[in-house]
């Protein structure tokens, strides 16, 4: 369908799901249970038609306060009086039996109001009052069914885009009014009030759209003091956004962390995704931070970092003890900070977030800190899985380079990269940084253990923490302890060995052919 | 206390520049003004404020001939009711007085000692007013 045949329902994040809008004069039912947003949802098409698109509209409401809705409105910054005066909207006081004698009437008073003004919309609030009556015999049932088509046939002919709610209850009646409504609506949008552990998540659904094609699934819907509804695209619908960018590059860009670039082969492939795995405390953050910094200093790209964990003011403070100073980027917006709560984090809203910041400033180098508070955060493991696979998804696309940070439960040693969900294989390379004990103290080591399409050092190296971040200890200067890392063997494997001297020569050997 | 007296002639010459004399006037009138327009028959706005339907007949009538509401052709017994767009500040101003005294209940009780009542559904009515 061409865009022209398509209205806007304004509403943030709706058009989208909608493929551009609902086509003309289709009657959208908005169904839902109580306290869902049908009310303001019907409200906000209505006020975003006549603002945004010049569509004068109508709202009927059924033995409501009208003034309740104004009201309403108004705490959401929408001045539905100064609209009556200017005659762009009419506020339709009404009794179901008035509304049902209206549409079967020649001469009916509401479409000619409609008429009147120029109206292009209409929200009913409330047709299931229209069926209060119904009872379970079959002839009722058939009168509310011509009733309703009726309505559907009198709203068409006046070029009318209608938007009915309908309130969802579980007695048998009002199953039997969704059923039938559901049948004759053109679109049918079902809004969800459900309870996840204790807090409540709103969400939205189009069940049906004729002559449209449309986001199928579960969104994620939010309603946001002065501003209204906002709808998130559930975070694993494939992008349709047509790109003709490349998913993979033959460009390599060296990381600018020193450490990691002399292990990797010299640098990654640009848009290409890294996993950084290891243990709370052996610097992840630190080499996260490094990364972005280098990113925009040598490679003049500006950087993301979404951070669970920790407050931006603390993640400047931290880096600012390294000598590694954020704070110039941050302000100057080379280098972008995204923090959320993990506290009832909402992964739509929060991956919808996400994909704005890296739009708005050309984003080329992202850092995700850490990926086990979004496993805990999440909780679902399927939705966690949608959400990696999606930002994974995201990033190749846009052949933005991008870390992503594993917090691994084992303190020594590392038996399986991602216990909790393995995806290491759906990224590109896989950084290992772990803490060895030898004697009685802790070394922080590096190794990589997977670069694809990079001829990359399978040597582990130890490192330190220092002014400017991340180095390695040069092998040749290696003091601490009197032998380097390469005198041991299972280091990984929680039991790092000191070769005996014939062993020493032959691992000093492939140490020697690998590089 | 001392505000008693003043408020009572406020509300009087409010009702009496406004052409008001019946409870009856006074609850159609507030109907009208709080639900907007209101696309009804007498019958059912009878029904809905608790009169009787010849009550909110001339209620609607004697509102309409003091310019208070307007009222669109009929559709067989159905019409829009409005309040009257009036170009008179006097009577709107008085209007919106006596508007925001009925939100407090003193200025409800003090409205239904000045109104007359009309004879039908009276002790109904003063209880709902109350």
């Amino acid at each position: 369908m061409s865009k022209d045949g398509l209205i806007k329902t304004g509403i943030t994040g709706l058009d989208d799901i909608l493929l551009g809008g609902i086509p003309r004069t289709n009657v959208v039912l908005l169904q839902g249970v109580t306290g869902s947003g049908k009310t303001l949802m019907g409200l906000e098409v209505i006020y975003h038609g006549i603002v945004q698109y010049n569509e004068p509209g109508i709202i009927v409401v059924f033995e409501t306060n009208p003034n309740k809705l104004v009201r309403d409105a108004a705490a959401f910054g929408w001045n539905l009086e100064e609209l009556q005066e200017q005659k762009k909207l009419q506020i339709v006081f009404t009794t179901p039996q008035v509304f049902r004698h209206e549409l079967r009437s020649t001469d009916s008073l509401l479409l000619e109001t409609a008429n009147e003004i120029g109206a292009q919309r209409i929200f009913v609030d409330g047709i299931g009052l229209l069926n209060r009556d119904l009872g379970g015999n079959a002839p009722e049932r058939a009168g509310f069914r011509e009733m309703l088509q009726q309505l559907f046939e009198s709203l068409d002919r006046e070029n009318l885009t209608a938007i009915m709610s309908l309130e969802v209850g579980s007695a048998p009646n009002s199953m039997a009014t969704v059923e039938m409504t559901d049948f004759l609506a053109d679109t049918v949008i079902q809004l969800g009030r459900d309870r996840k552990g204790r807090r409540i998540q709103r969400s939205l659904e189009v069940l049906k759209s004729r002559g449209q094609d449309y986001e199928t699934g579960e969104h994620t819907m939010h309603i946001t003091e002065g501003q209204g509804v906002q709808i998130f695209r559930r975070v694993q619908a494939p992008s349709r956004a047509g790109s003709k960018q490349p998913t993979s590059s033959t460009m390599r860009s060296v990381i600018g962390v020193d450490a990691v670039d002399t292990l990797i082969g010299g640098g990654i492939f640009d848009g290409s995704t890294t996993m950084v795995v290891g243990i709370s405390g052996v610097g992840k953050t630190v080499l996260g931070t490094q990364i972005l910094r280098e990113g925009v200093l040598k490679q003049k790209t500006k950087g993301l970092l979404v951070s669970l964990d920790e407050h931006p003011a603390q993640i400047i403070r931290n880096a600012q003890t390294l000598g590694l100073n954020l704070e110039e980027q941050v302000a100057d917006g080379t280098i972008q900070i995204l923090f959320e709560s993990p506290q009832e984090l909402d992964v739509d809203a929060h991956y919808a977030r996400i994909i704005k910041l890296i739009e708005e400033h050309d984003i080329k180098r992202m850092v995700i800190d850490g990926m086990t508070s979004y496993s805990t955060a999440i909780g679902e493991l399927a939705v966690y899985r949608d959400f990696v696979h999606a930002i994974v998804a995201y990033s190749k696309q846009r052949l933005m380079t991008s870390f992503f940070n594993y917090e691994n439960p084992e303190f020594l040693g590392v038996s399986s990269y991602m216990p909790d969900f393995p995806l290491s294989s759906i990224v590109d390379n896989l950084i290992l940084m772990s803490l060895v004990e030898i004697n009685n103290s802790l070394h922080r080591c590096i190794s990589v253990v997977k670069s694809r399409g990079s001829k990359h050092s399978f040597d582990t190296r130890e490192f330190v923490i220092g002014q400017g971040g991340i180095s390695l200890v040069p092998l040749e200067r290696n003091l601490l302890p009197p032998v380097p890392l390469q005198a041991y063997s299972s280091l990984l494997s929680r039991a790092p060995t000191r070769f005996s001297g014939s062993k020493r020569k032959n691992g000093a050997a492939a140490v020697q052919d690998k590089e | 206390m001392g505000r008693g007296k003043p408020l009572e002639s406020t509300v009087q010459s409010c009702l009496d520049g406004m052409g008001i004399s019946l409870l009856s006037e006074w609850d159609v009138l507030a109907f009208v003004y709080r639900h907007g327009a209101s696309l009804a028959s007498s019958d059912q706005i009878a029904h809905l404020i608790g009169y009787e339907s010849t009550v909110v007949k001339a209620a609607l009538d004697r509102l309409e001939s003091e310019k208070l509401i307007e009222r669109s052709r009929p559709s067989e017994e159905v019409r829009f009711y409005r309040i009257f767009a009036s170009s008179d500040a006097g009577r709107q101003r008085r209007l919106q007085q006596i508007v925001s005294l009925a939100e407090t209940r003193v200025g409800r009780l003090l409205l239904a000692k000045r109104l007359k009542p009309d004879g039908s559904n009276r002790d109904e009515k003063n209880n709902r007013i109350n």
